[in-house]
Order: structure tokens, then C-alpha cells, then sequence
């Protein structure tokens, strides 16, 4: 079976979000023996830190020949960033990179990554976009990476014929279609114009390629997946890992839930990433339930790093909420529950990593309540900053207001952390070993805070269970359910 | 002539409510009255009151050749009192046929013989006690909480004087035994009723289950069952939760028709008899001492104690409750010892049991909570409060 996958970039493995999701999934895929053309929109410019790419580098040696991206030598990395040399996680990953033997490519590799310049990245909104536009802070680069992009990976000469989406209707795809120019230099004016550009981008990138299926993740892929699914005669799987409504409640873009909904209407199957997004699906776009399929997230197996909680610099024990500060994540269900938590737990430090329109809101909120004192606000976390912040807290808690599924408990899980999930989220459906709670109910929270905080018994038990619990949550479980949906679809 | 005892456990325990870090230091009412209201008249609905009808009707009809034998706490009768005074009353009917006989346990539904021998003793007082004044009767005969049993918790009922314990007739125990004989305690004259466990949880887990081979079980079938017993033993002892009738196997399974029949079947034979546990001792000799190498309880599938204390959670919740033990006898407050005595029934820290499979699903069952995180927390917060509130020097205390 072949299979064309319009996903998102891989991170590094540690972060949560799309990107995991997809390659988590591809991945497990592959190993079922599902041959796959991974298409993604290359977002340049946004350079990776140097571990990362190493990091990356096992999956990258599963992805075949293309792209070429060969991990840099270790000496070459330390010299370029010295700090790394005293960084655990890089060393340990260094050491393992050295013990394995080089794979080469694989003699007939099952998944191929194609990558597509737009200026596209998972949860953009119109606000944000125009943002990045404005600022320029992209721009400069853009020529030379796709001048470079061209030599490693260069793309067919666009068909004649691709020059506008037949299949489906986005705000902004009346925009001239820049033809001559290569693409990604003249990205869209606004961020619907840049989603219609990629599709035909993308149609044209597999043009002539023959799939059994299409598999598209989230909205901004969901043109170019209707486009090319037409095209090829092949049915179409929506994979729904978060809707608008989940990122913006009741201030949900009409347009980008308008091009959700072209999505779940022409796919044959939908999948959601757990129960609570199918009900939600369902209810927002009135998709018979009976089309949509769930597939739970997978986790990655890792060793707990013990070598950060070493380095504590707070003496109190730490308590943490990691992810986007926007509405949907409930950042301030957690600062409300931090000041109840204070007044029985004194010496608690709360840290708020991330970053997001709601931030500036969260720390006048910490001010106002006159608990200052026992906020860290580190912003935006990446690659070891997040293992050294999964490892050093006591608690993780996840208040989503409204989270499809939610993937960084399970990483935190993963540093044998307890962890507090909202009712609100696919993963409290997936989980026993976590303590639950509706995201608007702060005293319990807060409860549940101080219990994890004052009865090692309770952490004790909910850890070690939890270690055995997400053993078990892993990607070949979800790809095993992936596959007959698959089948499924085929039989029509 | 071989016989047939039926035994049926009747408990309620008083559910604590869910009880937050933040309520601890201003809120002293922990139970969950509501709540312990609601599911006592619910069961009083569905079991106690259309079973004990039953039972009424059957010894009637058999001119008292049915006979059956419960052991009710002393916290399902408190709660009956004050929620569903009615259900009280038909067992003072049943007491009154003298076809009912009544077995004594701890009052609290508790742990005690495991931590505390003096509260041990004085929960079984209690108990007795009540019997005596509710029903009339003297029990001669004891089955401890949840049947935990080992020798020295055998050795030391038998020291009180009782005539005979009823017990889970675990394999391993056994071992070659039959459960269907009467036996010792180590070391003492006072006799064991051992659980047949194959035949009691066929009516008690299985009888509903469409899944099982012998399903629908019939009295007919049942009856044919014991009767294949004839020759090889001398009583069947049939143990299980009263709310096996129309609670855990609801009206619709046809479980009250089944118990219609099947006294009457069972004594079709012309051999077989229904006794109580009291006629088993006066009847039938004991075979030898039954030495036990272990703690065994009725409870999961490994039918010992881990369903009360297997984590680490449960551990230090018990722990905490019975520490208090000194201080609050030393306040002389029969409230005081009344609430600390409540918080020690057994079902607190069955909830917080962290079981896997199909004992997972018989614990979440019974729990009012979300699981056992939960409960532990709810305990925890009522301890500190227990301790901070009630407990707390003089002037800062708490009137009761």
C-alpha cells in the first residue's frame, strides 16, 4: 500500500505537538510495511539547534536517501556550541549515535520525505501570520534556502497543467499564482493565500505519482490533500488532531473552520485523536459520527533523566505548566490554582514555560494576586530546556480548556513525573495512572496539587504505575489501529 | 444427612466525601451524607427489602426448614436507622421467625484485628451488643471483616469465647481438603466454616454472566449440583454479600426467581437439610485443624489482604488512622471515638486499591470516587484535618 502523508516537520523528540505526532505515526507505519511519501511544507529560516538534527538523525537514516541531512560530526558540533559539551542529553545521545552502527539508507525505503517551501507552520492564524510577514524576520533567507533546497532535492519542473486548485475552494485562491517564479519566494499575501499557493505547490510536487490513499494532518494541509486525492483518484483521510474550535473557542476563525470543514466533507474517513475530538468533530461540523475513526497518540519510550534534578536552583518543590500561554492550553486555571496552592505550600514555585498571545495577561494575573515571588515565566523552551524542566518539577499539570489529545503528559509521564490532566482532554481518556480534573474547577486542582506535593505515597504509586501505563501507549499501537482504517477505506 | 448453609453478609460503610487540601481546617463534617443516604435507600430498594420479603416468604412456606444466617454491621444498621428505618424492621421480622441466625463481626467493618487487638475486642463488643438488643439473639458464632483470617486472629476469637468462625475455603489453604467438612482452628476447639467458593460465586459473580458456559444457571441446575455433593461432605456452606440479590445481579437476571426456587429443590432430596451456621457445630464433628500459613481474605483474586493494604498509599493511611488510636481513647468523647472508629471501616482503603484487570473492575465498582488517587487524597485531607482541627491543643479545638 502506498500512501501520500501531508504532514508537518519532525522535532526533536522531546517536544510535544503535530510534528511528533506525524512522525511517531509515519514511522510506525513504515515498520507495518505501508510505503509513504511524506510531504511537508519546509518553513525556512527557523533554524534547528545543533543537537536536534542529531537527535533527528535515527529517523532521518529510516527516511531513505532523501533529504540529505547527515548528522555533523560530534568534535564539529561541540566547537560550534561549547555549552553542549556539558549538556547530559546531547552527550548521552552522542554516545549512543557513536555505539550504533551507521544505517545506511535502507535498500527499498519505505518512507521518502518530500519537502514543499511555504511559509507554513502548525497553528498559524491569520494575526500570527501577518505577524511573520510583517517582521520580515523570515524573509532574508528564503532565497538562499531554496536555492539550496533546489540543488539537494530539486523539483519536477511544474506540469503545465497545475496551475490552479479544481478541487477545492479557499479564501485567497484567486490570487495570481506565481508561476514563473520559484516557489516559496512569493508566499502568500495573507495566510489563506499561502495555504491555497502550498496545495498547488504540492500538487505539483507529486505530480504524476501514483497513491492508493491520502492521508492529510490538520486544516492547512487539508486543500492540498482534497486537491491531490482528486486528482490521483484515490480517497482522502482527514487526520483531525485539533480543531479551530479547540484553539480559539468561541472566537474561532470562520474561514479556517470553513476549510476544516471542506476537509471532513470530501475525506472518506475522518480521524480524531481521541473520543472527545470525535464528539467535538461531530458537533461543530455535524460529521456522522460513524465516519469518524480514533486513533490515540503514541509516546516515545525514554530513560529518565536523573542527572537534572541535580541542579535544582529552587529549594521549594516546582510545580509546572508547559505549552502555547493561549486560551486553549488554560494558563490561568493554573495561576489561580497556584495562589490556593501557596497558601498551604509556601515554598511552591510554579514555573510557566511558553510562550503565547495570553503570557502578558498571566503575569499581570501573578502580580495582581502578589505571588510574584514564586513565578518563573522562562518563556518558550526547546530541545534540553524542556527535558531539564520535565525533569526538575515535582507536578505536571495540564489545565486545557479544550485538548484534543495532549501529548506532554505523556512526556512528563516519561520522566516518571506525576502529572494532572483536565477532564477537557483525548489523553484523560487514555490515562488511570494521572488525577483528573475539569479545567474550571481551580480548587481541585489545587488540591490535587498539594496532595502530589505532601504524600510521597501518592507519588510513589501514581509514578510507578504510570511508568508501566505508557509502556503501553506507544505508536505501533496507534499505526495497528491505523491500518485496518486503511483497509477499510480501500474497500470503499 | 448433608446440609447446606447460607450466609449473607450485609454492609454499608459511612462514604467520606470528596474532601479538598483547601476544606482541611474549616470543614469537620467528612462523611458524605448525601451520598451514604441516597445509595442506602437505593440498595434498600433493589436488595434489602424485596430479598428479605423473599426470605420471609420462603421460611414461612417451608415451616422454618429454610433457614439462613447474616451478619449485619453495626454501620449498615446506624444508617438504616437513619435513612431506611423500614429495612431494620423486616430483619427484626426475620429474627422473630427463629429460622434466622445472626453472626457476629466487628461493628466497624474494619482492619482492626490486624493493628489494634484491644479496638479488635471492642469493635466485636460493640457488635454484640447491637445483635443482642436489636435482635434478640447471642451470636455463638464469628466471621471476621471480609473473611481475613490467619491462626492468630483465629486463636484469638476462639479465646472470646466463640464456638466457630466462618472462613474462605481458599485452595491453598485446603489443599487437599474439601471445603464441605467442619475443621479447627490451630491449636483450638473452635470450629471452621470454610466458604465453598466454586458453588457461592456461581450465584454471587457468575449467575448473570453470559459469557459462562453454564449460563442461565437455574435453581434446578444448582440444586442438581449440591445434591452431586451427596456422600462427599457434610455441609455446603454457601457465603456471599446479601446485595448479590437484586444489587450486584439486578431484579431483571432473574435472581429472585432463582432464590424462590431453590430452597425448595435443595429439599426435594430426601437426604439434604438447610441449617444454620450454629446447627453445623452442634451437628458435625470437626475432621482436624485447619492451620492456615498465610492471611486469607475473601477479596480478589489473590483472596489475601493486598485489596486493603497492597500500595503504599493504603499502607500509610492505615498507618495514620490507627496512630491516633492512644490520643483518642485518651479524650474519653464518645463522638470523637465514634468518628475515628468510622474511619477505619475497611471499604476507605479498598478504594484505594491500584489493581489491574478484572479486580480493577470490582474495586471501581464499589468506589464512589474516581479511583484510587482520589480516595487516598480525600482520606489524607480528613486526616490532617482530623489532626489539626480535633486533635489540636486545647484552645484551638474543634467541639464535637
Amino acid at each position: 500500500m502506498k500512501v501520500l502523508m501531508l504532514g508537518w516537520e519532525y522535532p526533536p523528540h522531546i517536544s510535544g505537538g503535530l510534528g511528533t505526532a506525524c512522525e511517531g505515526l509515519t514511522t510506525a507505519l513504515a515498520e507495518r510495511g505501508i510505503e509513504i511519501d511524506f510531504l511537508v511544507p519546509k518553513l525556512y529560516g527557523e533554524e534547528n539547534a545543533p543537537h536536534m538534527q542529531l537527535l533527528g538523525a535515527a529517523s532521518a537514516a529510516l527516511m531513505g536517501p532523501v533529504p540529505v541531512e547527515t548528522p555533523r560530526p560530534l568534535a564539529e558540533l561541540i566547537a560550534a556550541e561549547p555549552a553542549l559539551a556539558t549538556d547530559p542529553i546531547f552527550m548521552a545521545a552522542a554516545a549512543a549515535a557513536a555505539t550504533q552502527p551507521q544505517a545506511g539508507p535502507p535498500a527499498e525505503p519505505s518512507v521518502r520525505m518530500l519537502r514543499v517551501p511555504a511559509m507554513l507552520k502548525p497553528y498559524l492564524d491569520q494575526v500570527t501570520y501577518r505577524e511573520l510577514i510583517r517582521t520580515g524576520a523570515l524573509k532574508e533567507s528564503v532565497a538562499a534556502e531554496i536555492a539550496a533546497a533546489q540543488t539537494v532535492n530539486p523539483l519536477p519542473a511544474p506540469p503545465h497543467e497545475v496551475t490552479r486548485l479544481e478541487h477545492v475552494h479557499i479564501p485567497g485562491d484567486d490570487l495570481p499564482f506565481a508561476e514563473a517564479a520559484p516557489s516559496g519566494a512569493h508566499y502568500g499575501e495573507d495566510l489563506f493565500a499561502e495555504v491555497a499557493r502550498y496545495a498547488i505547490s504540492a500538487t505539483r510536487r507529486v505530480y504524476g505519482q501514483k497513491y492508493d490513499l491520502v492521508h492529510a494532518h490538520d486544516w492547512m494541509t487539508f486543500p492540498a490533500g482534497i486537491e491531490i486525492a482528486r486528482r490521483a483518484g484515490a480517497p482522502l483521510v482527514v487526520h483531525v488532531h485539533s480543531l479551530e474550535y479547540d484553539r480559539s473557542g468561541h472566537g474561532a476563525d470562520r474561514d479556517i473552520v470553513a476549510v476544516e470543514h471542506q476537509g471532513l466533507e470530501a475525506a472518506a474517513r475522518v480521524v480524531a485523536v481521541s473520543y472527545y475530538t470525535r464528539g467535538l468533530i461531530n458537533r461543530v461540523h455535524n460529521t456522522p459520527l460513524d465516519k469518524i475513526s480514533v486513533v490515540h497518540n503514541g509516546v516515545y519510550a525514554r530513560e529518565t533523566v536523573e542527572a537534572y534534578t541535580e541542579q535544582r536552583t529552587s529549594t521549594g518543590p516546582v510545580v509546572l505548566f508547559l505549552g502555547r500561554v493561549t486560551f486553549q492550553k488554560g494558563p490561568e486555571y493554573f495561576v489561580q490554582a497556584a495562589a490556593r496552592v501557596l497558601e498551604q505550600v509556601p515554598d511552591a514555585v510554579f514555573i510557566m514555560a511558553g510562550s503565547g498571545d495570553m503570557l502578558p495577561r498571566m503575569k499581570v494575573l501573578v502580580e495582581d494576586l502578589g505571588i510574584t515571588e514564586s513565578f518563573r515565566f522562562p518563556g518558550f523552551l526547546r530541545g534540553a530546556e524542556v527535558e531539564r524542566a520535565f525533569s526538575t518539577a515535582d507536578v505536571y499539570v495540564m489545565p486545557s480548556v479544550s485538548e484534543p489529545f495532549g501529548i506532554a503528559p505523556l512526556e512528563a509521564m516519561s520522566y516518571d513525573r506525576p502529572v494532572i490532566v483536565s477532564k477537557q482532554s483525548g489523553v484523560s481518556e487514555i490515562l488511570r495512572n494521572a488525577l483528573k480534573v475539569d479545567f474550571w474547577d481551580v480548587d481541585k486542582i489545587a488540591s490535587q496539587i498539594v496532595a502530589l506535593l505532601e504524600l510521597p505515597e501518592l507519588r510513589r504509586v501514581i509514578v510507578e504505575r504510570a511508568r508501566e501505563e505508557i509502556r503501553h501507549i506507544h505508536w505501533d499501537a496507534a499505526a495497528a489501529t491505523l491500518v485496518p482504517i486503511y483497509e477499510s477505506v480501500l474497500r470503499g | 444427612m448433608p446440609s447446606v448453609c447460607f450466609y449473607f453478609e450485609v454492609h454499608q460503610p459511612y462514604r467520606l466525601k470528596p474532601y479538598g487540601a483547601l476544606q482541611v481546617g474549616r470543614d469537620h463534617e467528612y462523611f458524605d451524607q448525601k451520598l451514604n443516604a441516597e445509595v442506602l435507600r437505593k440498595v434498600a430498594n433493589k436488595c434489602y427489602l424485596p430479598a428479605n420479603e423473599s426470605m420471609l416468604r420462603l421460611i414461612d412456606r417451608t415451616d422454618g426448614r429454610f433457614r439462613i444466617s447474616y451478619a449485619v454491621t453495626g454501620v449498615a444498621i446506624e444508617q438504616m436507622k437513619l435513612y431506611a428505618p423500614e429495612v431494620l424492621d423486616s430483619f427484626v421480622r426475620l429474627a422473630e421467625t427463629g429460622a434466622v441466625e445472626f453472626v457476629a463481626e466487628t461493628y466497624y467493618h474494619s482492619l482492626a484485628a490486624l493493628y489494634d487487638k484491644d479496638e479488635y475486642r471492642e469493635q466485636i463488643d460493640l457488635e454484640m451488643k447491637l445483635i443482642r438488643n436489636e435482635f434478640g439473639q447471642t451470636p455463638r458464632v464469628f466471621r471476621n471483616t471480609e473473611f481475613i483470617y490467619n491462626d492468630e486472629i483465629g486463636q484469638f476469637i476462639s479465646d472470646l469465647g466463640f464456638e466457630a468462625m466462618l472462613i474462605e475455603g481458599a485452595d491453598d489453604i485446603l489443599d487437599w481438603r474439601s471445603p464441605n467438612f467442619v475443621y479447627t482452628v490451630a491449636g483450638r476447639d473452635t470450629k471452621l466454616l470454610a466458604k465453598n467458593y466454586k458453588l457461592s460465586d456461581d450465584i454471587a459473580f457468575r449467575f448473570s454472566n453470559q459469557a459462562w458456559g453454564e449460563y442461565p444457571l437455574t435453581a434446578d441446575k444448582f440444586a442438581g449440583w449440591v445434591h452431586g455433593h451427596s456422600g462427599a461432605g457434610d455441609v455446603i456452606n454457601l457465603f456471599m454479600d446479601y446485595e448479590t440479590f437484586g444489587e450486584h445481579q439486578w431484579k431483571e437476571t432473574g435472581i429472585f426467581e432463582f432464590l424462590e426456587h431453590l430452597p425448595d429443590l435443595i429439599l426435594t432430596h430426601p437426604h439434604w437439610d438447610i441449617v444454620t451456621p450454629s446447627q453445623v457445630i452442634d451437628r458435625y464433628p470437626a475432621l482436624g485443624e485447619l492451620p492456615f500459613h498465610r492471611t486469607v481474605s475473601w477479596a480478589d483474586e489473590a483472596r489475601d489482604i493486598s485489596a486493603w493494604r497492597g500500595n503504599a498509599m493504603q499502607q500509610r493511611a492505615l498507618a495514620e488512622i490507627y496512630a491516633l488510636g492512644p490520643q483518642i481513647r485518651k479524650r474519653n468523647n464518645s463522638h470523637l471515638l465514634a468518628l475515628w472508629r468510622r474511619l477505619q471501616t475497611s471499604d476507605h482503603f479498598y478504594y484505594m486499591a491500584t489493581k489491574s484487570a478484572s479486580d480493577a473492575e470490582v474495586h471501581d465498582y464499589f468506589s464512589p470516587y474516581e479511583g484510587p488517587y482520589d480516595a487516598f487524597i480525600h482520606y489524607m485531607n480528613v486526616m490532617k484535618d482530623l489532626n489539626l482541627s480535633v486533635l489540636a491543643p486545647a484552645e484551638k479545638q474543634i467541639r464535637l
